[in-house]
């Protein structure tokens, strides 16, 4: 009886062991998280402060997300100034060193990516404009490749014993990538250069790795609601360039564009920005799937 | 013979590929072998060429500085000048991390007089705060604004309405903000969010319930922060504080203090859509001989609608005595109507009208308009 008790112990010793060797990630997006859950493996446990279909840009700071981030080990961000109104608030309430700029927990995961629309000058008055570039790199799979890797890097600093386990599945990951990217090239190919409308500037890496032009937006700025002038103006540009579809994202309201959509026949498609957008984007690689089905679809 | 095999397994490995390839999709099983080979050398080329280094915005250990201009129009009956217009206070602030264990937080303001309509600087707060304390604890140490509730550790142009609520002035004036140390910790709780937050400082100066003591009485807080997520898009925090310190009559105030804030925001339409729900409740027992203690309530409790993307409504109301009168009864309504044009740029009107036992009632009508430059810190949720 006695030994059976004892074994009892070891074992749940032996589960809290295992347990205990996860690493405890925290990513700001869930595209990140879907990234370091491929690259992780059972190696992580993974956890996203947004949803995918809420705007990156405006996260309520919770305190609630302060716990999670109390305990990480790994701090994910898409940076770029992207989080900068919600992510340093709950880092320097953290208490936790480990995950703090500089440390070895924190990854930025843009580091490495070519970034496109970086200004040359920065002022206010041409709305909410990121010093840095466009933040919304993710939308393009090879940089997904970039992300992973320094996900990768990242991973390697704090379990350098696991860094064969990871760099497997890095290669694994960019190889699906190559292979998925063929599959969604060759879909997009006949779109190539189609004229299209977005509601925020959040799509130029996607458009520009599969060949698609976006004409003008319904935002007047970036961050600055529809104005009945700017709809006037992208009601003569559709039906100018006999435009076909309007893009958006699911955190913003489709009125306006159902206003252009009624003036010009133009469909108004809701796109996902980033994993969980929908219920069946699980993650990376079907965010890509669902956007091109969806688009063409639209298009067809 | 070897070099046959290779070409074979190639060849397979080849074949293989383009049937995984076109078991996925039909589109791929029709492609033009000239694209592939397109996307194959944009692939290839992406991978073998030297990374492109792209310049970045340079790198500064410049803090983020902002300044935040409050212009102030307002209407009251029953004073000597019914009309003032003005820019009402400038916040200068300079903020970042020390090193990798610290930060620091430095606001300056000009306030200008409304009598007088002259400007004084004054450091509103100006603190360090560490990031790498053992247990969960966080030391703050300067001067700052004290964890007491729910108005007072925010900064008033980020409130959403413009007069204080008359509960929190006839108890706290224009609030404690004092020097001395805050410790805060992170109480081990992985059901919900607590933390405790205790404070020694100084004491205030000018303040309806408390005095800066000449010999060793000091201002000491504890606030004890509760924090519930109902559901994802909606939040109870439920907060307990206790201030003890010396008063004007040389003798001692003690308040306790509760505050519920209800918060409902969809998160997939949290820009468009929200509602918010805080009450506080004070209780003061102040000592004002050695045999005579005056035992006083005050409270408000406001709620806050966002219709759409820019335009919010909150109303409130308060009731409150005075810390050193309980026989004192005010109370007040107030209506305020907010346009927010973007993150960095507001306009609040705000109706409010106070009626009380010792005094005529009193009306005012008050405009607000808040403007950053720079970059400016997110506000506490």
């Amino acid at each position: 009886m006695k030994l059976k008790i004892v074994f009892i112990l070891l074992a749940c010793i032996g589960i809290s062991a295992v347990y205990a060797k996860k690493i405890d990630v925290v990513t700001t997006t869930t595209d990140l998280k879907s990234i370091t859950e491929f690259i992780g493996g059972d190696k992580v446990d993974v956890s996203s402060i947004a949803t995918g279909y809420q705007n990156p840009h405006f996260v309520d700071p919770k305190p609630s997300y302060i716990i999670k981030l109390s305990k990480a080990d790994m701090f994910v961000t898409v940076g770029l100034d992207l989080e900068t109104g919600w992510s340093p608030q709950l880092l320097s309430s953290s208490r936790n060193l480990k995950i703090q700029k500089g440390s070895n927990g924190y990854v930025d995961a843009s580091v490495g990516v070519t970034l496109l629309q970086v200004p040359s000058t920065i002022n206010r008055g041409e709305g909410d404009i990121h010093i840095f570039g466009n933040p919304h790199y993710w939308l393009d799979p090879i940089n997904g490749k970039q992300v992973a890797k320094n996900i990768c890097d990242g991973l390697e600093k704090i379990s350098p014993e696991n860094k064969a386990f990871f760099e497997a599945n890095l290669k694994t990951f960019d190889d699906k990538i190559d292979l998925k990217l063929k599959e969604w090239t060759m879909k997009m190919a006949p779109y190539k250069g189609l004229k299209i409308v977005a509601y925020h500037n959040e799509w130029c890496y996607f458009e520009q790795r599969f060949g698609l032009v976006i004409v003008d937006f319904l935002e007047p700025k970036p961050g600055i609601p529809p104005t009945p002038t700017q709809l006037v103006k992208i009601i003569s540009e559709v039906k100018s360039n006999a435009i076909k579809v309007i893009i958006s994202s699911p955190y913003f309201t489709t009125s306006s564009s159902e206003v252009v959509s009624k003036q010009t026949g133009a469909k108004t498609i809701v796109l996902g920005t980033s994993v969980g957008a929908f219920d069946n984007i699980k993650d990376y690689f079907d965010l890509f799937d669902y956007d091109i089905d969806k688009l063409i679809q639209g298009l067809e | 013979m070897y070099c046959f095999i290779r070409t074979a397994v190639m060849a397979a490995l080849f074949l293989s590929v383009s049937v995984i390839a076109s078991s996925q999709n039909d589109s791929i099983a029709k492609a033009d072998s000239g694209l592939l080979k397109q996307i194959e050398q944009q692939l290839n080329s992406k991978e073998t060429s030297p990374a492109t280094v792209q310049v970045r915005t340079a790198p500064s250990t410049l803090p983020d500085i902002s300044v935040i201009g409050d212009f102030q129009a307002s209407y009251r009956n029953n004073v000597k000048r019914n009309f003032d217009a003005g820019i009402n206070e400038a916040e200068l602030s300079f903020q970042s991390v020390v090193d990798p264990y610290a930060r620091a937080d430095f606001f300056f303001t000009l306030a200008r007089d409304p009598v007088t309509g002259k400007f004084s600087e004054d450091l509103e707060e100006g603190y360090i705060t560490t990031l790498s304390l053992p247990f969960h604890l966080q030391l703050k140490a300067g001067k700052f604004k004290s964890a007491m509730g729910r108005i007072n550790p925010v900064h008033p142009h980020a409130l959403p309405f413009i007069s204080l609520p008359t509960a929190y002035e006839n108890y706290f004036g224009e609030g404690i903000n004092d020097e001395g140390v805050s410790l805060s910790w992170l109480v081990p709780n992985s059901l919900f969010y607590q933390e405790l937050v205790v404070q020694v400082t100084d004491g205030p100066i000018d303040n309806p319930s408390f005095s800066r003591s000449v010999g060793n009485t000091y201002l000491k807080l504890a606030h004890l922060k509760n924090f519930f997520d109902l559901s994802a898009n909606a939040t109870l925090e439920l907060g307990f504080s206790g201030v003890t310190g010396a008063n004007s009559y040389d003798f001692r105030t003690n308040i306790a203090a509760m505050d519920l804030t209800y918060k409902w925001k969809p998160v997939q339409f949290n820009t468009y859509k929200s509602f918010t729900w805080q009450t506080e409740a004070y209780f003061s027992n102040a000592d004002t001989s050695k045999n005579r203690a005056v035992n006083s309530f005050g409270m408000y409790s406001f709620i806050n609608f966002q219709f759409s993307k820019r335009l919010f409504f909150t109303g409130m109301y308060n009731y409150s005595n005075k810390p050193f009168s309980a026989s004192i009864k005010e109370n007040s309504y107030s209506a305020t109507i907010g346009w927010y044009a973007t993150e960095f740029q507001k306009i609040e009107i705000e109706g409010k009208t106070t009626s009380s036992n010792i005094e005529k009632e009193q009306n005012q009508v008050l405009l607000r308009w808040i403007f950053v430059i720079g970059t400016h810190g997110a506000h506490q949720y």
